[in-house]
């Protein structure tokens, strides 16, 4: 039983489920108090202690699917065998052969341990391919290397279904009656379980987010230029929209500071009270309070410049930096294809000056192709150490990627990194997903996205930020 | 006479209890709170809103008779408002009235330095639970009986504070520093939920054990509301689950939860309806949504909805 758990654990981690040892330990004690027959209770111990969070169950799920039904541990078998029964021999033999077969090719001898009965190095293969990034080259980018060694896996798994098939022909040629149908059935189940093999393989894994929040509603404040998309507005339209911007920011911290002025309220201060009290001959007749810090909150934007969203991005960025006072430390990127640093700029200029002097003087390439996996390589390798608890990372894109790679397995590193992920899609959201779009890949691993394309929608997400 | 039940026994225990204070629990939820209370393991809960997370708590403690202590999460939630903190006030008031006395004390005393000595043998007098403000978790810890502790919406509060809750959790004791580290008397049952606002982090994870409280099955809700409202119609009842489930796949602001399953059954009793056309669905809608857009698009789909 402990080891059928301990393989467990194993394939769990080789599919970057974290379990520490404390947990393992746990969960054996656990096991000892329930009844493990009852397969709705030896499932919940294991779920209960290897699953900490919603979004690692559907992983968990899919794990413990394959091990204890897929691949039907080896203990049944052997339960069922009579001594004198060589099908399971046999099968070994076959195995072995064909692991000789393929000397010293990594894949395919996953593949055999996964017919073994140990599926974990094919796990590790899976997950690999998962994870691949592009070498990152540049003058010529696809998402090629990707499907090539996905088909390379594939390619090895028919070869190996070929080769079964074979030995199942030759042994109905040699066998006898009784042996004959039992080899079928052992034949049958290394056949199941490359069927499986290949399932893994084809079928795409994402986390399940049910937490994301996804908001579609909104209060329609401002009628008339409200409602219009950021995309057609024309040149006089603008600039009253700024004015409008202004206002509204003028409003909000009116909010702010109201909502401040009570709360700030914090515990006594007693070197303060004491201080107070000497003008009374020592009596407290003042008591001081300390005042509350604001609220420490940091956001990274990664914006994204090209063309179309680039008019959305604008007044995302005019309104988040009006509203800088709100949070302690604002860092803003944008790109196409790599991101590029534009808090300088913000810094030093008035914000309608600055988001011309991005479009005109900052180290942009904007006749790159827009790429999101590389900008998610490049922020991830280049400033990871901006992410805290304290942040907030807001996106703001499309999500076109050109059909590259779009690297969605760092998004979700990054996720780990900070308070909270938001996208926000200046498309709406009957288009998220088509064409070339990656929306729905990244909105598993955000915290919430919304579509945002016009000024009642970017208000209410102010507000929902800030309040 | 049986004394009432102070432990779970075992799997159907649990169930059987929680059932006998109206919480119909799914095998995965009693399972874990049967391997939770026998281990002594704090339960992470999450689910969406509604789904019956808080219920749980005061479920538990209901069933096993026990007191139940909640803290309330919420940003900029600190030591002082959720352990303990020390009443100034008291402390200072206490030092005026007794003046005469420490002037008595260091009366004899020669030196500034032999009164310092003097005052500092009574500081026992001024930092002792006297002048403690017990906040919930405290409370919790130093209770004479066991209690359940309900920790609520801890995605709400700040990493500092999911940090401080390490210490608690995983030894059960608190450490204050002028009166020393207090073990828990009992160590209480400990019930964290969360909204998933933000991920909790990897160490407070380990130390729970975890479980999703999804909304209930068709099957599952019926007997809820059966149990609740006794004389409701099978049929009724039957077409009321059906169309919550159908509402809640509806892409809603705010999606129907038990307890509102409950309020419009209890409303289509009060107004004797007894089969649940588009129109009674559309006159008692105000019941189950809480917007105005969600209000509207479910009269939109009300076909669909009663399907």
């Amino acid at each position: 039983m402990l080891n059928l758990i301990l393989n467990f654990v194993r394939a769990c981690r080789t599919s970057d489920l974290r379990v520490s040892t404390a947990e393992v330990i746990d969960c054996v004690r656990h096991l000892e108090l329930i009844d493990v027959l009852d397969e709705d209770q030896f499932r919940s111990a294991l779920r209960a202690n290897f699953a900490k969070s919603r979004r690692e169950q559907s992983d968990f799920d899919r794990i413990y699917g394959l091990f204890f039904h897929d691949m039907r541990p080896d203990v049944e078998l052997d339960a069922n065998c009579d001594p004198q029964d060589t099908s399971k021999e046999e099968m070994h033999q076959a195995i072995e052969q064909m692991r000789r077969e393929a000397g010293d090719d990594e894949i395919a001898q996953a593949i055999m341990d996964f017919l073994a009965g140990d599926p974990i190095p094919y796990l590790r293969q899976i997950h690999r391919l998962e994870t691949q990034t592009e070498e990152s080259s540049q003058a010529l980018k696809s998402n090629l290397s990707q499907l090539s060694s996905r088909l390379e896996v594939m390619l090895r798994i028919n070869k190996t279904r070929n080769r079964l098939v074979q030995f199942q022909q030759d042994d109905q040629a040699g066998g006898s009656g009784k042996g004959r149908s039992r080899n079928r059935g052992m034949a049958g189940l290394l056949m199941e379980r490359l069927e499986t093999a290949n399932r893994m393989l084809t079928q795409e894994t994402r986390p399940n987010n049910d937490g994301l929040k996804q908001v579609n509603t909104y209060d329609k404040k401002t009628l008339g230029i409200g409602e219009r998309p950021f995309a057609n507005l024309t040149e006089i339209e603008i600039v009253k929209m700024r004015t409008i911007i202004d206002q509204l920011v003028r409003k909000m911290k009116d909010i702010m500071s109201r909502r401040y002025a009570t709360r700030n309220k914090g515990t006594m201060d007693v070197k303060k009270t004491l201080r107070a009290a000497q003008r009374y001959q020592g009596v407290p007749i003042e008591i001081v309070f300390r005042q509350r810090p604001l609220r420490k909150t940091r956001v990274v934007t990664l914006c994204d410049v090209s063309g179309s969203v680039w008019s959305a991005a604008r007044f995302m960025l005019n309104m988040i930096y009006s509203m800088q006072d709100c949070f302690s430390d604002v860092k803003s990127f944008a790109f196409v294809a790599g991101p590029t640093n534009i808090t300088d700029i913000f810094e030093k200029h008035d914000v309608n000056q600055a988001i011309e002097k991005v479009i005109t003087d900052a180290d942009i390439n904007f006749n790159a192709h827009t790429d999101y996996g590389e900008m998610l390589t490049q922020f991830h390798r280049n400033h990871l150490n901006l992410l805290s608890k304290k942040t907030t990372l807001i996106i703001v894109g499309d999500a076109r990627t050109n059909y590259q790679n779009p690297c969605e397995h760092l998004l979700d590193a990054m996720r780990a990194k900070c308070r909270r992920v938001i996208w926000l899609n200046p498309e709406p959201e009957q288009f998220w997903g088509s064409g070339d779009s990656e929306m729905n890949t990244y909105k598993a691993y955000c915290h919430e996205v919304r579509p945002c394309r016009n000024l009642n929608q970017l208000v209410n997400f102010i507000e929902d930020l800030v309040f | 006479m049986t004394v009432p039940d102070t432990e779970f026994r075992s799997v159907e225990d649990v169930q059987k209890k929680l059932e006998g204070v109206d919480y119909i629990p799914s095998r995965e939820i009693a399972t874990v709170v049967y391997l939770a209370a026998a281990t002594q393991k704090p339960i992470l809960v999450e689910g969406p809103a509604g789904a019956g997370k808080t219920e749980l708590a005061r479920a538990i403690a209901r069933s096993l008779n026990l007191r139940k202590i909640r803290l309330q999460c919420y940003e900029g939630l600190d030591e002082a408002k959720s352990l303990y903190e020390w009443e100034y006030a008291k402390q200072l008031l206490y030092t005026q009235m007794i003046k005469e006395k420490i002037n008595q004390v260091i009366a004899t005393a020669d030196t500034i330095s032999e009164a310092v000595e003097k005052i500092a043998q009574q500081e026992n007098a001024f930092f002792s639970e006297r002048f403690l403000l017990a906040r919930p978790l405290l409370q919790a810890i130093t209770s004479d009986e066991q209690v359940v502790l309900l920790i609520d919406e801890i995605d709400k509060s700040d990493p500092e504070f999911e940090a401080f809750l390490l210490e608690l959790l995983s030894d059960f004791q608190v450490s204050i520093p002028e009166l020393g580290i207090w073990k828990a008397k009992h160590i209480p049952i400990v019930i964290l939920t969360s909204n998933n606002y933000r991920d909790i982090s990897d160490a407070l994870k380990r130390r729970c054990i975890h479980l999703y409280i999804d909304y209930p099955k068709k099957d599952l809700e019926k007997r809820i509301v059966k149990l609740k409202i006794p004389g409701i119609e099978d049929r009724l009842a039957d077409q009321l689950v059906n169309a919550i489930s159908n509402i809640r796949a509806l892409d809603l602001k705010k999606r129907p939860c038990i307890s509102e399953t409950i309020d419009w059954a209890k409303a289509l009793m009060v107004l004797q309806i007894n089969d649940l056309s588009p129109q009674a669905l559309s006159d008692t809608l105000n019941v189950i949504c809480k917007y105005q857009a969600d209000t509207a698009l479910v009269r939109e789909s009300i076909d669909k909805v009663l399907k």
